[in-house]
């Protein structure tokens, strides 16, 4: 059993799959998300994978700050995904709302709606940084 | 009518109340102040018989007491006309200009939302930019709003 356990977290570190949304953001961090999953950053070498479905999904990689609009959608795609699951912040404005942070229409970073595991800053948050993050994050689950 | 006086002067003769009111601020761009109930023909007339076929957008503005609405109509050779009407901010009503031009439902819904001009003759929809759970009678991009 013991075996068993240790087998299922040795598979977990090793392929996390992520989900990928945008909370009303620019676009430049989900632009520099889709760029380290290219083969020049390669984060794929780490196992990971983009998949289309949160329900298929080991961590959710957020850029932008939650608008009124999307916080409700976030909440669901975050219920949607199956347990352990970790949330990571892309950029300056998940962090803490960045230069949006006292706008109308816009309540400030993802942390004050989802729990966060990592937060990446940057505006837009580099590839090196976010692949920086990752592995930190998964360096994390091991102990 | 590629030329600004000539569309200037097209202008003064079929609506002889917009002389003095319109100005050639420079090459290419030619600004005119329109009294809000005489507008849509105007820029029926300007859109479909002065080869304007371009509405590049409906800016909305707080002036204290007044709120204005500026209409950028474009020709093909990049001469700008840009049409200003005024209302005041307790009564702030325009009238739609969808029959016309349609795709400008969206600037018109931009405005309403914003700064809380309304718009006679635009359909029931949905908010648009502000979120579905944003309180009636609140306009942020008045001077005088407060979060």
């Amino acid at each position: 059993m013991q075996l068993l356990q240790k087998a299922v977290q040795w598979a977990r570190i090793k392929s996390p799959w992520i989900i990928h949304f945008n909370t009303g953001a620019c676009n430049a961090c989900d632009i520099e998300i889709v760029a380290s999953l290219t083969p020049m950053y390669d984060l794929e070498r780490f196992g990971v994978l983009l998949k289309g479905t949160p329900r298929h999904a080991d961590v959710l990689v957020c850029s932008g700050p939650v608008t009124m609009q999307q916080k409700e959608r976030l909440i669901r795609i975050y219920e949607q995904m199956p347990e352990p699951k970790f949330v990571v912040a892309v950029g300056t404005c998940s962090c803490s709302g960045g230069v949006f942070h006292d706008c109308y229409g816009v309540l400030g970073g993802i942390d004050s709606v989802i729990p966060v595991s990592a937060y990446i800053p940057g505006c837009p948050a580099s590839p090196e940084a976010i692949i920086d993050a990752v592995v930190k994050l998964l360096n994390s689950l091991e102990g | 009518m590629n030329n600004e006086e000539t569309i200037q002067a097209e202008l003064v003769k079929n609506f002889p109340f917009l002389d003095g009111k319109i100005r050639l601020q420079r090459e290419r761009r030619i600004f005119a102040e329109v009294p809000a109930d005489k507008f849509l023909e105007i820029f029926t007339y300007a859109h479909t018989k002065m080869d304007f076929p371009i509405l590049c957008t409906i800016v909305g503005l707080d002036e204290g007491e007044l709120l204005s609405c500026l209409y950028f109509l474009a020709k093909e050779n990049g001469i700008i006309l840009s049409l200003k009407i005024s209302v005041p901010k307790e009564t702030p009503v325009i009238k739609t200009i969808t029959q016309v031009f349609p795709a400008a439902e969206m600037y018109e819904r931009e405005v309403v939302d914003l700064l809380g001009i309304k718009v006679e003759g635009l359909e029931e929809g949905r908010r648009y930019p502000l979120p579905d759970n944003w309180p009636a009678d609140q306009y942020p991009l008045r001077k005088d709003w407060q979060q």
